[in-house]
C-alpha cells in the first residue's frame, strides 16, 4: 500500500469528524432526521473546507441501509462502497473536464431510471463553475424537477460563475473558512493519531499558513513533517514557510522608514537568498502596511494578542501616515507589475526602490518646486473667483478629496492643522499651531474662509498664486501664510504625472480621515462638522445633514429638526450621530434634537441653494459668452438653458 | 540529467520517498534547472531497480526507455505538446504575450492515461511544465484527478511562478522549493559552457546559470548598454535604429533597459548594481543629472509596454519614445 498523502487519509467519514461547519451540519443533519430534503445541493467555499466530503457523506446519509439518518453506519454495503468510491448509484462528476452539453445530456439522460441497489440516485458534481452555459442550461429542467429518487449535489469554490437560475434551483451552503485555531487543533489530533511528535507553536504557524484552508492546512504538513524528517518543530516549520515570517518585512519598513537605501538592497538579497517568493512577500508587505495603517489611525482594531505588536506600533510611529498609504499603493502596484518586470527579482525591487524614491527625505523638496510649476499653466475660464469664494461649501470627503487634487492639499483646515511628521523636511511646529487656532477666530462668520468652493477649485484648477491672494482675504494672515508656505513644500501635484498626483490624493486621504481623533476642538461650524464626519455616519448623516445647530454649550447638542424630517430624528440615528461626535471629539457629547420650524439653514438646504447657486451660475456664464451671443445672432442658435449642468469634476 | 547545485535538494526528495505526496510542486526562478530535476525524479520513479539512495539504475528496461524519451508511463504536459497550436481564443487580450497554454485536452488525456494500468505494472509519472502554463478550463480540469489519482500515480508539477497557479491547485500539491545555485556553483557552471564574458553574462541573468547564450545578441546589448551610458538624443536614435535593423523584438530592448533603470536607481538609492556591474563606474558619472522621479516615470512607462513585448509593434517607434523618456530623467541641472 502506497503513502496517501494526509488530506486524503483524513478526509472526513462522518458529520462529527467535520471540523467547523457546524452551520452547515446542523442543517442537514435536521433535513435528513425530519426527511425534508431538498433535491439540490449547492456547497460552496474556499479550497479544503470540506465541500467535496460533505457531499459524500451525504450521499453516504442518505442511502445507508439503516435508513436516511444523519449518522451513517460505516459499516453495511452502501456505506463500505461509497468510501471505496465504487457504489453504483453515487454518481461524482468532474465538471471541470466533463463541461460540454454532450456530457450532461447523457449523465441526465439516467436520470429518470430508479437506482439500482440504493434508496437514491446520488448526482456530485464537482467544480460546477466550470460547465459551459450550455451544459448548466440543459441541467435546469431535471434540477428543478428532479423525479423523487434524485439528489443532486453540486459544489463549487466560484458561486459566482454559475448562473443564477441554478442558484436559484439549488438550497445553497456557503462553507466558511476554518479559523487558524481551529486547524491547529485539527492538526494536533491528527499527529497524535499518526504518532508524530510536535510543537504546539509550530501547528500554531502552519494553521496561519492554511489561510483557511484543511486541506492546505494538511498538505503543509506534510511536508512540514518531510522537511523535519518525522518530526514537527517551531524553527523547522518557521524556516519551511519563510514568506509568512514578519520579521524581514519590518527590517525592509525599517530601512525605508530610515531611508537606508543600502540597507534596503541588503535586505532585498536577504529575502531571495531566503528563497521567498517575491509574490508573496509583496502581498505580506501591504498586508503590513494595512496593520501600520491600522495602527496609526485605529490602535483598538489590533488585536492584543498580535505577536508583533510591539515592532508594529514602533514602526507605525516612526512612518508618517500618508506614507504607509503611498507604499501600500506602491506595493499592490508592483504586485500586479512583477509579471511584468525582466525578471521577478528586479520587479519586486524596483518597487522597493520606487517606496524610497517617493520618500520625504528622498523626493519632498525636489518635487515640490516641479508641482508648483506644473500647476501654473494650468487651463481654464478665469471665472469671477472672489465673489463665489466668500460662499463656500462645506466640504464633502468626496468634494474635498477632488479639490485637494485640484491644487492644494493644505487648504481645509482639518488637513493644515494635521501635524505631517514626515513629509515635511523642516517641521514647522509653531505656525502649524498657530493654523490650528485659526478656524476657531473665524467663529463668527458662517463658514472658515480659507475653505474655497469646490466646484470652483477642481474644474477651474486656479493656480497657486491665484490662491494666495484669495487667502489672504481672510484676517488670519499669519495663518493664510503658513498654508501658503505648506502648500510648497507638499508635493500637491494637479498635473497628469501619476506618481505625484498619486501622493496627493493620498495626503488628502489621510487628510480627510484625521488620524488623531482627539484633537480636535469643535469651533461651532455644524456643516463643516458633517461634512467631515459624513461618510463615519452611515445612515444617521441623514438626520445630521437635515438639522441645524440651535446651541453648543461644549457638552451637548441642541439639533432642530424641520417637521418634514421627523421620521428622521429617531433613535437609532441620534444614537450613531452621538458615537461618531463623541469618537471626534475624544469625549462623551449628547444631543438633543426638537422639532420645530426653523430660521437657520440645515447643511441639506445649505447644499441645495449651492447647487441652485451654482447652477445659475453656470447658466450665466453660458448666456454672457461671446461665442454663444454670437452663435444666437448669426446663425439662429437657441440655448437651451436647463441642459446647462455645472461641472463636477 | 542534475545540476551540481542541486545535491541537497535530491537528498531532500529522496528522504521524502517513503512518504510519496500524489502530487508535487517544484517550484524556482527560471534558469535553475527545475525541469532537468523533474525529469530526473520521474526517471527514479519510474526505475525498476533504483539504488539505495533512490537514484535510478540506468540499466533496467525502464531506464532505457526513459534514455530514449518513450518510457510509455510517462506523460509530459507542455505547451509545446500539441504544434499546430492556434492562438488561443480566451486569451482575450490579444496582444498578450503569445505565451503558449496547456489547453484541456492534453488534459483530459492525461486523466485518461492515469485511469489506464500501468505498462510496466509499476509507477506512472505525469510531468506538467510549466504549470502556471495551464490555461483555466485546463487548470480546473485537473484538480479531481491531482487530488485523488489512482494509485501509484505521481504528478510533478514545474512552475517558475507558483503564486500564479489556481490556489484549489496549490492546496492539493506539497511545495518543494529547489535551491538556487550559489554564486561560485553558477560562475563555474556558466563557463564550463564556455560562454565568453562569463561573469557579465551571469551577473546580466541575475545569476541564474541556466541561459541561452546568443553572442550576437549579446553584442548588441553591449552596444545598447554603452549607447544608454553616453545619454544624448543622437546616441538614442542611433540606438534605436541599430535595434531596429537586428529585426529583434520590442521584448529583448525593454527588458534591457528594465535592468538598467532597475541598477541606475539602485546605484542611486541603494548604492549597489545587479545587472550591470561593468558599467558602474559609468553609472557612477550619470548619477548627478538624475532625476530620480523622472526615472520612475521611464520605468512606468517601460511597464506598461512590457505586455507587448511579441506585439507587431514598431519597434524603432516605440524604442524611440521609450529613450526618450529616458533622456527626460536627465534633463534637469545636475544637483
Amino acid at each position: 500500500m502506497t503513502y496517501q498523502v494526509l488530506a486524503r487519509k483524513w478526509r472526513p467519514k462522518r458529520f462529527a469528524d467535520l471540523v467547523g461547519q457546524e452551520h452547515v451540519v446542523r442543517a442537514l443533519s435536521n433535513a435528513l432526521k425530519e426527511s425534508r430534503l431538498h433535491h439540490a445541493y449547492l456547497l460552496t467555499g474556499t479550497r479544503g473546507v470540506g465541500k467535496t466530503t460533505i457531499a459524500r457523506i451525504l450521499a453516504k446519509s442518505l442511502n445507508c441501509e439503516t435508513g436516511t439518518t444523519a449518522e451513517p453506519c460505516g459499516v453495511c454495503q452502501a456505506c463500505t462502497q461509497i468510501d471505496a468510491g465504487r457504489f453504483v448509484d453515487l454518481l461524482e462528476i468532474d465538471a471541470a473536464s466533463n463541461t460540454g452539453i454532450d456530457n450532461i445530456r447523457e449523465v441526465l439522460e439516467n436520470a429518470q431510471y430508479t437506482p439500482t441497489m440504493g434508496r437514491f440516485k446520488v448526482y456530485i458534481i464537482d467544480e460546477v463553475h466550470m460547465l459551459s452555459k450550455s451544459a448548466f442550461n440543459a441541467m435546469l429542467k431535471t434540477l428543478e424537477e428532479p423525479p423523487a429518487h434524485v439528489k443532486f449535489i453540486l459544489a463549487t469554490t466560484d458561486p459566482q460563475k454559475v448562473p443564477v437560475t441554478v442558484l436559484s434551483r439549488c438550497l445553497q451552503f456557503s462553507l466558511r473558512n476554518m479559523t487558524p485555531q481551529q486547524v491547529a487543533g485539527h492538526l494536533a489530533h491528527v499527529l497524535d493519531t499518526e504518532g508524530v511528535s510536535f510543537e504546539a507553536p509550530a501547528l500554531a504557524l502552519l494553521g496561519r499558513a492554511a489561510a483557511g484552508s484543511m486541506r492546505d492546512a494538511l498538505s503543509l504538513l506534510d511536508q512540514a513533517i518531510a522537511y523535519g524528517v518525522g518530526d514537527v518543530r517551531e524553527d523547522g516549520v518557521r524556516a519551511m514557510l519563510g514568506a509568512v515570517d514578519q520579521r524581514y518585512l519590518f527590517a525592509l519598513l525599517e530601512a525605508l522608514a530610515d531611508a537606508d537605501g543600502a540597507r534596503l538592497m541588503q535586505e532585498v538579497e536577504a529575502l531571495v537568498a531566503r528563497g521567498i517568493g517575491f509574490d508573496s512577500a509583496l502581498a505580506e508587505l501591504a498586508m503590513l502596511l494595512h496593520q501600520l495603517a491600522l495602527a496609526q489611525t485605529v490602535p483598538d482594531a489590533i488585536a492584543a494578542d498580535e505577536p508583533e505588536r510591539d515592532a508594529l506600533f514602533a514602526l507605525a510611529l516612526r512612518l508618517g501616515a500618508e506614507d504607509v498609504q503611498l507604499y501600500y499603493q506602491i506595493a499592490l502596484h508592483g504586485r500586479r507589475d512583477l509579471a511584468l518586470a525582466p525578471d521577478e527579482h528586479a520587479g519586486f525591487s524596483m518597487t522597493m526602490l520606487r517606496m524610497l524614491a517617493f520618500h520625504p527625505a528622498q523626493g519632498g523638496a525636489e518635487v515640490a518646486p516641479r508641482a508648483a510649476a506644473q500647476n501654473r499653466p494650468a487651463p481654464g475660464a478665469p471665472q469671477p473667483a472672489a465673489n463665489l469664494a466668500p460662499a463656500a461649501a462645506a466640504p464633502s470627503p468626496a468634494r474635498a478629496l477632488l479639490a485637494n487634487i485640484g491644487g492644494k492639499s493644505a487648504v481645509t483646515p482639518p488637513a493644515a492643522a494635521e501635524p505631517l511628521p514626515a513629509a515635511e523636511t523642516e517641521p514647522e511646529p509653531a505656525p502649524a499651531a498657530a493654523l490650528a487656532v485659526a478656524p476657531p477666530a473665524a467663529d463668527t462668520a458662517p463658514l472658515p474662509p480659507a475653505d474655497l468652493a469646490p466646484w470652483h477649485e477642481a474644474p477651474v484648477a486656479p493656480s497657486a498664486a491665484a490662491t494666495a491672494p484669495m487667502l489672504a482675504v481672510s484676517e488670519e494672515v499669519d495663518a493664510a501664510d503658513t498654508v501658503d508656505d505648506e502648500m510648497v513644500e507638499l508635493p500637491a501635484a494637479g498635473d497628469a504625472d501619476g506618481e505625484l498626483a498619486e501622493y496627493a490624493l493620498l495626503q488628502a486621504e489621510a487628510d480627510a480621515t484625521p488620524a488623531e481623533p482627539a484633537v480636535i476642538a469643535f469651533d461651532g461650524d455644524w456643516s463643516a462638522l458633517i461634512g467631515q464626519l459624513g461618510a463615519k455616519m452611515g445612515a444617521a448623516r441623514m438626520l445630521a445633514q437635515n438639522a441645524a445647530l440651535k446651541l453648543w454649550d461644549g457638552e451637548v447638542f441642541h439639533l432642530a429638526v424641520p417637521e418634514a424630517f421627523r421620521n428622521m430624528a429617531g433613535r437609532d440615528f441620534q444614537d450613531k450621530l452621538r458615537t461618531v461626535l463623541g469618537e471626534h471629539l475624544g469625549r462623551a457629547v449628547q444631543i438633543s434634537v426638537s422639532i420645530e420650524t426653523l430660521d437657520v439653514e440645515t447643511p441639506a438646504m445649505r447644499d441645495a441653494r449651492f447647487k441652485r447657486e451654482q447652477l445659475a451660475e453656470a447658466r450665466l456664464i453660458m448666456q454672457n459668452d461671446k461665442v454663444v451671443q454670437q452663435l444666437v445672432q448669426e446663425m439662429g442658435a437657441t440655448l437651451l438653458a436647463e441642459t446647462i449642468q455645472p461641472v463636477q469634476e | 540529467m542534475r545540476y551540481p547545485w542541486q545535491a541537497s535538494d535530491w537528498q531532500r526528495l529522496a528522504a521524502n520517498f517513503e512518504r510519496l505526496p500524489n502530487a508535487w510542486l517544484l517550484s524556482g526562478p527560471a534558469g535553475i534547472g527545475k525541469r532537468e530535476f523533474a525529469q530526473e525524479v520521474a526517471r527514479s520513479l519510474l526505475c525498476e531497480a533504483p539504488q539505495a539512495d533512490h537514484h535510478a539504475c540506468g540499466q533496467c528496461q525502464a531506464c532505457h526507455w526513459f534514455a530514449a524519451g518513450n518510457h510509455p508511463d510517462l506523460r509530459v504536459l507542455t505547451p509545446h505538446g500539441d504544434d499546430e497550436e492556434a492562438e488561443d481564443g480566451k486569451e482575450a487580450k490579444a496582444p498578450k504575450r503569445k505565451l503558449p497554454v496547456i489547453k484541456i485536452d492534453g488534459v483530459r488525456n492525461v486523466i485518461e492515461f492515469a485511469h489506464l494500468s500501468a505498462h510496466r505494472g509499476g509507477r506512472r509519472v505525469v510531468i506538467v511544465e510549466p504549470a502556471e502554463a495551464l490555461n483555466p478550463a485546463a487548470a480546473n480540469a485537473l484538480l479531481k484527478v491531482l487530488e485523488e489519482p489512482p494509485a501509484e500515480v505521481v504528478f510533478l508539477l514545474v512552475s517558475d511562478a507558483p503564486q500564479r497557479l489556481l490556489p484549489t491547485i496549490k492546496s492539493r500539491c506539497r511545495q518543494f522549493p529547489l535551491s538556487l545555485p550559489s554564486a561560485a556553483q553558477a560562475l563555474a557552471w556558466v563557463n564550463e559552457q564556455g560562454v565568453e564574458d562569463a561573469e557579465a553574462e551571469l551577473a546580466f541573468h541575475g545569476g541564474m546559470p541556466l541561459f541561452e547564450h546568443d553572442a550576437a545578441e549579446a553584442a548588441l546589448r553591449k552596444q545598447f548598454v554603452s549607447g544608454l551610458t553616453e545619454c544624448s538624443m543622437g546616441s538614442v536614435l542611433s540606438l534605436a535604429d541599430a535595434v531596429d535593423k537586428q529585426k529583434v523584438a520590442l521584448e529583448l530592448p525593454l527588458r534591457w533597459l528594465g535592468k538598467w533603470l532597475h541598477d541606475l536607481a539602485a546605484l542611486r538609492l541603494g548604492g549597489a548594481v545587479r545587472y550591470f556591474p561593468a558599467q558602474q563606474a559609468a553609472m557612477q558619472r550619470l548619477l548627478p543629472r538624475l532625476n530620480i522621479h523622472a526615472l520612475m516615470d521611464c520605468q512606468r512607462e517601460l511597464t506598461a509596454l512590457a505586455p507587448y513585448g511579441q506585439h507587431t509593434l514598431v519597434t524603432r517607434l516605440q524604442l524611440e519614445a521609450l529613450l526618450m523618456n529616458y533622456l527626460k530623467a536627465f534633463a534637469g541641472k545636475p544637483t
